[in-house]
This record gives structure tokens, C-alpha cells and sequence, in this order.
């Protein structure tokens, strides 16, 4: 089992640069080949990273999460993850170098530095708080790639605004896909927040049981961090409707969709810098 | 291609010819059967595969080995009520053998035609090879060197990238929407004006699945009459709107096409601004192909809204037909794989005959072999000298095929051949010799 931690932190990086130049080659060439080698590897990366962190867990009896390096790797899986599931629902390749262009550097950087056996956190091992932590990843991923293609949208929409028939122009999906992209990334990411918050709150009491008391004293439901996600879930969740219900399309859209994504990461750096929170990886017996 | 059959090619095409020249010379489909059954009345003709577009028009005929065509296809070309002038004046090309054979293989690649690359030429190569081949049995030179046009135009197409990008001002139109739109059938186009330009623009659209057209005109009986004619009586996809109705369907569409023939600009800001209020945000991708133009400049200021003209699409074009030349090396490097492909078949071509008796000779030999084994042994010892002898015979005409490839000159090769042939074709037995006993082996003790 270790022996085969040991290989697959050598092989998963490989596997991710074959990834990154395939989707490359994708971009470039446009060939029906590489469409399918680069299906064929989005597959066999997703496949072998489940099964070393499924090794992993079984071996250390936590998520791969203990460090910020298990973490890094563990959110390239997640970014190959919500990005498979768009790319197979709306059949477009062309923006994958990008995608896994990321997360190859993530598990390289992960791979790289790796330490032996980092000092986890007891409540790693908590099934309900792995879940939590899990769609926590996946749910900010899926944004993060709602951002993503919202912002390319912008730069083809000021490329054919601005008449400069370059790569981009030539190569980049239609507007309209990549509004697409964009609004299906966010429809995964807003049930994927709900759940984790859901589960979050579940499991809140269960969890004190098991933390030091100063942490257990902490714990609440309207902890700033709890509160900004829901407020994050209910804009997305707007937005949404907006583009489900009254016809809310294009620039504005996905100028929607950056503004929600940039408020997401100053109120989370700013609530984790500046506002006392249970939430706190860096604090020992912080959740 | 000497000492076989020849190929030649007669021809006038874009490059030479001006279009009334290219008109005079075309043959259309009617005009094939005549022309062949004229070749067919000649002594050395074959076979002739005649290939008639708006830009070429190419005859290429294969007929007996040194057997000059000039003759035959100035008569023939006259009995057909074809001018044989036009293809042999300054206009014309003529080739023949290999170099018939290249120009072929580049025709239906692309290679020669006005827009690079395109693909509309490989399916009228393939119409004209079927039409020749109802009218009558090609031959095998010519046979063999259209399937290897097609092959090399298909590898062309798919090895390279000679097709991508579009290189007229029509298509790249639709190019532009594609930036714009997944799927141009679940959007909807307008067309303003309803002249030859704006017609050409929105049959276009249509066969690109354009999911619905509005026709609106000054005219409004302009308008239906070319609704009318773009629906072809198929269906309801294209409509006519009045005049008046312009600004309201601009909220409607998706795709704007303008080409009236107006001197003022017809569609104006505040119209665009009030279509785009209903829109609520959905992109208008307006293309303004009139001169003068009839989109004001200021259009383009509007939110969501992309207005291109001739210029910009003619941009796209340059673009395309660049990305398209720099694809040149290499569809030329798998135009020559498959022209030596060519020239292998060809060279081997007389071989086949002389091969063939020697093969058949040598099957003799083996058959008494091992009818004489299988009488003085058992079964299966016939069976070892019969799968013996037969890899015996494989090797030894593989043997005879290199030397008889590799001889140094075409005298060399045809002595090699002659010899065989002496030796080893079929020939009645000779009175001053006893036939043997066919069943006895000549070093039988």
C-alpha cells in the first residue's frame, strides 16, 4: 500500500502533464486524435487519482487533506472532477489546457514538496466532517470554474468587439457555450455549497464531542463563515434564476458571475484574516 | 509512363482562362455521353474521364501506349459541339503521364483551385468519374489514378489543415456566428433588403441550419417573393415582415444581415438601444454588407451589440486563406506518397503478365512434384514437399520481382522480361521432342 502511495506520487504528476499537453494539442490542432486521447487521459488522471487517495485514506485513515500540499492535490482531483463533468455534458475541449494546465501545476507543486506523513487533524478521520470538507472543495471548485469561463466569455466578447480574429478567436468555444460553461459550472457548485452546508450543520454538535473544549465552546451556527457561505449560496442561487427565469444573458451575466466570485474570495480572505472563526485549519483543534 | 498505356490531360482552368473562356469550354452532363462515344470511335482511345466545374473544365483520357491524342480528342471535342481551340490556344493546359497524373491528384486535393483547399471539388470529381464509368469501362491506368486522386485528396483533408477556416466572404459570415452561437438552429436571423448580395448571404445561413429568417424590404412584395423563393416550398422557415416592422424584429433575431441598396443608414441607435432593453442582455450580432453602409457607426456603441462589415469579414478570409497556404508543404509531401504509389503500380504493370507464367510455370513443376511423392509416399509427406515447394516458389518470385524492379534501365527491364517470357510462357510442344511422362520428375534416376 505504501509502495503504491510512493509510485503514484511519481506517476500522478506524469499523468497530469500527458493531460495538459493533450487538451494543448486539443487547443491547437483541433484533431479528432487528440479529442480522444485527451478523453481517454481526462479519464485514466481521474481514475488513478480516486484510487491513490482512496489508498491513502485507507493507509493514514484520514481524507488527504492534512497538509496544505494533500490539500493542493486533493484540489486539482477536484478541479478534474467538476471539469469532466462539464466537458461531458457539453462536449466542448477546447478550454481543458487551462483547466488542467492548473491542476497540473497543484499536484506537481504537491508531489514535489511532499512530506512522509504530515501531523493531521483528529477530525479528518470523522466521515461526516470529511464529507463536509469534500463538497466544501468540489462546491468552491465549481465556482472557481464558473469564474473561469465567465472571464474567457469577456475576453472573446472584447476580441470580436475590438475586430481581432486571433488564436483565441479562432480556437475559444462560441460566447454562448462559454456562457453556458460558465452557468453549468455554477449549477453544480450551488447544490454541491447547499450540501456541504447542510452537512456542515448536521454534524456541528456531533463534532464537539470530539474537539477540545475551548474549540467545542466556538462552535455556532452563525459562525462568520457559515453566514458569508450562505450568503454566497443565495446569490449564486439569484443569479441562477435570474438566467433560468428572466432571460439574464450575456456580458452582464458573466459580469454577474466574476462579481459574485471575487466578493467570494475578498469576504473569505478578509473573515480569515481579520474575524475571529471556528474555522481555522492553522489553529491545532480548529476546525 | 513508357511502354504502357498513356494518360493525357487537356484543360483550361481559373488560372489561364478568363470566366467567358470557362463557360465556353464547360460540358455539362448531357454534353459527356456525346463526347465519349466520339472519343470511343477513335482507334487508340481507352478510356477518358471528362470533369467540368465553374472554374476548369479537364478531359483526361487514357489510349493506347505511344498513341498520340491531338487528333483524336480536336475531333472529338468538335463532335461533342466543343470548340477544340479553346484547350489548345493560350488558355489551355496539356499534360501528360505523370505530370496529368500530379495535376489530378492536386485537383482533388484543392491544390488547384481558386479557393485553397476547398472541398466542393472532391465530390465533383467523384460525380465525374461515375458518370464516366456509366457511359463506359475506364481503363486501368486512368481507373487507378482517380481512386489515388481521391485518396490523396481525402488525406489531404484530414492529414492537414488545408480545409479549416473559411475562405469565402459568405461563409466566413456564418464563421462569425459560429463565435457567437453553439447552435445556429435554435437562433433566428434577419435579413433587410432583399437583393442578390443579401439572398446569397441568407441561402448561407439557411444551409448552415439558421433556426429561422426574417425577410424585411422596402418593398414588401420583393420581400415574400424572396421568402417564397428561400422557403422553397418547403415549410415556413423563412417569413416576410413590412418595412415598418424593422426596428420590433430587431429584438426578435440574433443575427442581423443588412444589404440594401439605401443611402442613409436604415438601422439606427435608438432602435438597437430599445431592441436591446427587450433583449435583456442576449448579444446581436449584426453584419452590415452594404455599400454605403446601412448600420450607423454608432450601433457599435450599443451594449451587447457586434457589428461587422466587408471589410472585417474580408480580414477573416485573408486570415484563413494564409493559415490555409502555410498547410501547402505538407499536402504537397503526401501528394508525392501517393503519386510514387502511382508510379509503383505502373512500373509493375508489365510485370504482371511475365510474372504471372512464371509463377504458373513453376505451380506445374510443383503439382507433378508432389503428385509424385504423394504415389510413392504417404499423405503427408505430399503435404510437407507441397507446403515446402509452395514457400520455395514465394521466395524465389519474390527474388525474380526485386531484380525485374531494380533493373537499371527501361532496356534492361524489358530484356529481363522477354527472357521470361521465352522461358517460361506457355507453348506447344515441339514435334522433334518427346513429351515426357507429365507424371515422371526430369532428374528422376
Amino acid at each position: 500500500m505504501r509502495l503504491a502511495l510512493t509510485v503514484s506520487e511519481v506517476l500522478l504528476p506524469l499523468l497530469y502533464l500527458l493531460l495538459f499537453v493533450a487538451y494543448l494539442w486539443v487547443f491547437y490542432e483541433n484533431r479528432r486524435f487528440a479529442h480522444l486521447w485527451a478523453r481517454r487521459l481526462l479519464a485514466t488522471t481521474v481514475v488513478a487519482h480516486l484510487a491513490a487517495s482512496a489508498i491513502h485514506a485507507r493507509v493514514h485513515h484520514h481524507l488527504p487533506m492534512a497538509s496544505p500540499l494533500e490539500f493542493l492535490s486533493l484540489l486539482s482531483l477536484s478541479l478534474l472532477l467538476i471539469y469532466a463533468v462539464i466537458e461531458r455534458r457539453l462536449r466542448v475541449r477546447e478550454t481543458g489546457f487551462l483547466v488542467t494546465g492548473v491542476a497540473f501545476l497543484l499536484q506537481f507543486i504537491a508531489s514535489a514538496f511532499s512530506v512522509a506523513e504530515p501531523a493531521a487533524n483528529p477530525l479528518l478521520e470523522d466521515p461526516g466532517y470529511a464529507g463536509h470538507a469534500v463538497l466544501v472543495l468540489l462546491a468552491y471548485t465549481a465556482l472557481s470554474l464558473s469564474f473561469l469561463y465567465a472571464v474567457l466569455y469577456l475576453v472573446l466578447a472584447r476580441q470580436l468587439a475590438r475586430k481581432t480574429f486571433g488564436l483565441l478567436f479562432r480556437r475559444l468555444p462560441p460566447l454562448e457555450m462559454l456562457e453556458r460553461m460558465s452557468v453549468g459550472a455554477a449549477k453544480l457548485g450551488v447544490p454541491l455549497l447547499f450540501g456541504a452546508l447542510a452537512l456542515g450543520h448536521l454534524w456541528l454538535y456531533d463534532l464537539a464531542d470530539k474537539l477540545d473544549p475551548a474549540t467545542a465552546s466556538r462552535l455556532t451556527p452563525f459562525d462568520p463563515k457559515i453566514l458569508t457561505s450562505w450568503v454566497i449560496f443565495l446569490v449564486y442561487l439569484v443569479g441562477l434564476a435570474g438566467h433560468r427565469w428572466w432571460g439574464w444573458r450575456g456580458r452582464r451575466m458573466n459580469l454577474l458571475a466574476i462579481a459574485a466570485y471575487l466578493a467570494v474570495v475578498l469576504a473569505m480572505g478578509a473573515i480569515h484574516h481579520f474575524v475571529p472563526s471556528f474555522h481555522n485549519f492553522s489553529l491545532r483543534g480548529g476546525v | 509512363m513508357a511502354g504502357h498505356a498513356g494518360l493525357h490531360l487537356w484543360g483550361i482552368d481559373h488560372r489561364l482562362a478568363p470566366t467567358e473562356v470557362r463557360e465556353r469550354a464547360h460540358i455539362d452532363p448531357e454534353r459527356v455521353g456525346g463526347l465519349l462515344a466520339a472519343l470511343a470511335r477513335e482507334p487508340g482511345f481507352v478510356s477518358a474521364v471528362p470533369v467540368s466545374t465553374c472554374n476548369r473544365t479537364e478531359i483526361y483520357v487514357e489510349t493506347l501506349p505511344e498513341f498520340a491524342p491531338h487528333e483524336c480528342l480536336t475531333r472529338s471535342l468538335a463532335a461533342a459541339g466543343l470548340d477544340p481551340a479553346l484547350f489548345t490556344g493560350e488558355y489551355g493546359v496539356r499534360l501528360t503521364d505523370g505530370e496529368a497524373v500530379r495535376r489530378l491528384y492536386r485537383v482533388s486535393a484543392g491544390l488547384e483551385s481558386m479557393m485553397l483547399g476547398e472541398p466542393q471539388i472532391s465530390g465533383q470529381l467523384k460525380d465525374a468519374y461515375r458518370l464516366a464509368k456509366e457511359h463506359h469501362e475506364l481503363g486501368p491506368v486512368l481507373m487507378r489514378a482517380f481512386q489515388g486522386a481521391f485518396r490523396a485528396g481525402k488525406r489531404v483533408r484530414t492529414e492537414t489543415k488545408i480545409g479549416e477556416g473559411a475562405v469565402s466572404v459568405a461563409f466566413a459570415a456564418v464563421e462569425l456566428a459560429r463565435k457567437f452561437f453553439a447552435d445556429l438552429s435554435h437562433h433566428r436571423a434577419l435579413l433587410v433588403g432583399a437583393g442578390d448580395t443579401g439572398a446569397l448571404a441568407a441561402r448561407h445561413f439557411l444551409q448552415q441550419g439558421i433556426g429561422g429568417l426574417i425577410v424585411v424590404n422596402r418593398s414588401p412584395e420583393r420581400a415574400r417573393a424572396l421568402a417564397d423563393d428561400l422557403n422553397g416550398g418547403k415549410g415556413e422557415l423563412v417569413r416576410a415582415r413590412p418595412w415598418e416592422e424593422l426596428a420590433a424584429t430587431l429584438a426578435d433575431v440574433d443575427v442581423v444581415l443588412s444589404t440594401t441598396g439605401s443611402l442613409e443608414p436604415v438601422i439606427l441607435p435608438e432602435m438597437v438601444r430599445a431592441a436591446m432593453r427587450r433583449r435583456r442582455g442576449r448579444p446581436l450580432y449584426v453584419l452590415d454588407i452594404a455599400v454605403p453602409r446601412d448600420v450607423h457607426p454608432d450601433v457599435a456603441r450599443v451594449d451587447e451589440t457586434y457589428v461587422f462589415g466587408l471589410d472585417d469579414l474580408d480580414e477573416i478570409v485573408q486570415a484563413n486563406l494564409a493559415a490555409r497556404r502555410k498547410q501547402l508543404p505538407g499536402a504537397e509531401r503526401i501528394i508525392e506518397q501517393e503519386l510514387a504509389e502511382f508510379r509503383a503500380w505502373v512500373g509493375e504493370m508489365d510485370l504482371r503478365p511475365s510474372v504471372a507464367e512464371f509463377r504458373a510455370y513453376l505451380e506445374d513443376l510443383k503439382e507433378k512434384q508432389v503428385g509424385y511423392v504423394r504415389r510413392k509416399q504417404s499423405d503427408e509427406v505430399a503435404a510437407a514437399v507441397d507446403a515446402s515447394l509452395q514457400q520455395f516458389i514465394k521466395k524465389v518470385l519474390g527474388r525474380s520481382m526485386e531484380s525485374l524492379k531494380s533493373a537499371e534501365s527501361e532496356q534492361e527491364r524489358l530484356q529481363h522480361l522477354a527472357t521470361l517470357h521465352r522461358l517460361f510462357a506457355p507453348q506447344a510442344p515441339t514435334t522433334t521432342q518427346a513429351p515426357r511422362d507429365p507424371q515422371e520428375p526430369h532428374d528422376r534416376p
